[in-house]
């Protein structure tokens, strides 16, 4: 499912809101690709990613460690990670190209920003899936504020009242926009979720006073 | 999901993370307990993770698998992230859609691949509110994925009917999915323009459409055409798979 797709908020805020695919294909090509993906993991580790996780064993933002997500690896592996701008996304494009595994790689983010980091390596991207919005009963969905933090877990498990009440606990001072960004997110358990985004979504709730 | 009543001490701190709203504190007895509204509750798991909910007491539980129903269990398929279903083998709710399309080739130049990721965002959906969408599109010929876990509950692929007794079930959300020929795009998406009208629920709507050699994307044009909204943000297969598929050979 597309469950990086379909993110909202401003161009600027999504300028920090790129997810590196690695996914292996089912009866193609994952038959023995479990420690090449574990390879991958290790690679892109290094450059910095703000998230991580697995479907299997959770995410590095709620304690996960890289360890056990590379574990729990399974016959169809895949590699998920978060990163917070185009330069690390083009550091890690580079490295997966040295590393030439033949499995696919899928970058979400800012069309014309990926597409330009493509023509720098020489790439010619094979396909893309677009988000054309939401359709619907649109007059039932929650304010775009709140909408902005729902859809950074595509599988929709960070909720509208969690994202209420930890917009409340700043406002109140009972919680920093830091603490209220990793509280947020850990319900996302494929680690999608950026936190490094949510901070500055929150800063604007921090009462005058602790400015 | 279930509440331990002799566990819970009512702290409360489970309700505000459910997707679906269904989690209550009521007073049992004079003492404060969470009770889970089994009609809400979408089977997601959320409430179970203990690095999620960190519940003091691991008061929620799953009831064991044969005490279940099988609407229970298919809410599952569509609601927990880490469920795979027998059919796609992978988890989440569809197919690997655009991550593997460089080698899979499911959608290739000249087509287009469709998704309504019905109840997406934040709404959630009923099967009955997913029907409405399958028999508009049946009626124009539509072949829906096969490798999608709603195949499971449809009762007839020709008229995209849903067999009655998952009517009335809830996920966070499913994927409608299909291929068609380009020249389809036009008529489909008005088909398209016509199912949110209908529809008591949301759909996100995605697009895979191939690159051409000189780099343009005939999906993107056509919906600047049709006055169609494309978000600056999309998910780009770079092409790194092997072996590479772009163009139908059968």
């Amino acid at each position: 499912m597309s469950h990086s797709l379909h993110r909202r908020g401003t161009a600027e805020s999504l300028s920090h809101d790129y997810i590196l695919l690695v996914t292996a294909a089912a009866g193609i090509n994952a038959a023995g690709s479990k420690d090449k993906l574990r390879r991958v993991l290790d690679v892109v580790w290094e450059v910095g990613p703000v998230n991580t996780g697995s479907n299997e064993v959770g995410t590095i933002l709620s304690g996960v460690s890289i360890e056990e997500i590379k574990a729990g690896f399974t016959e169809i592996p895949r590699v998920r990670c978060v990163f917070d701008s185009a330069d690390k996304m083009r550091e890690v494009i580079r490295r997966l190209l040295e590393m030439d595994l033949g499995i696919s790689v899928t970058v979400s983010g800012p069309r014309l920003e990926i597409e330009k980091i493509c023509a720098e390596f020489g790439i010619k991207p094979h396909s893309v899936n677009l988000s054309l919005d939401i359709w619907g009963k649109k007059n039932e969905l929650p304010e775009e504020e709140i909408l902005e933090f729902i859809t950074m877990c595509g599988h929709g498990m960070i909720s509208r009242s969690l994202v209420v009440d930890c917009i409340e606990k700043v406002k109140a001072g009972r919680l920093t926009p830091e603490q209220a960004a990793v509280r947020m997110g850990s319900p996302c358990v494929c680690g999608f979720y950026n936190p490094t985004r949510a901070i500055p979504m929150l800063q604007k709730y921090v009462p005058a006073e602790k400015h | 999901m279930v509440v331990d009543q002799e566990k819970c001490i009512g702290c409360g701190i489970c309700t505000v993370y459910c997707p679906a709203d269904a989690i209550r504190l009521v007073t049992v007895d004079g003492k404060r307990k969470a009770e889970i509204d089994q009609d809400a509750c979408l089977e997601c798991g959320t409430c179970i993770r203990s690095r999620v909910v960190k519940c003091p007491r691991g008061a929620i539980y799953e009831l064991p698998k044969e005490e279940r129903s099988m609407g229970r269990q298919m809410r599952r398929f569509f609601s927990d992230p880490s469920t795979a279903h027998p059919r796609t083998g992978v988890p989440g709710r569809g197919t690997e859609e655009v991550k593997t399309n460089d080698v899979t080739g499911r959608v290739c130049r000249g087509e287009l691949g469709l998704c309504l990721e019905m109840g997406r965002p934040a709404l959630g959906t009923s099967v009955r509110e997913i029907e409405k969408a399958t028999m508009h599109l049946a009626r124009c010929g539509i072949v829906l994925e096969d490798c999608n876990p709603l195949t499971d509950l449809i009762e007839d692929i020709t008229t995209g009917k849903f067999r009655e007794e998952y009517l009335d079930e809830r996920f966070v959300s499913a994927i409608i999915e299909f291929r068609i020929p380009f020249e389809r795009g036009e008529e489909i998406l008005n088909v398209i323009r016509d199912i949110a009208a209908e529809i008591d629920t949301v759909f996100s709507l995605d697009m895979i459409t191939c690159y051409d050699e000189d780099g343009t994307l005939p999906g993107l044009e056509l919906c600047r055409s049709l006055g169609i909204s494309v978000r600056d943000n999309c998910k780009v297969n770079l092409g790194v798979g092997r072996p590479y598929k772009i163009e139908r050979q059968d």
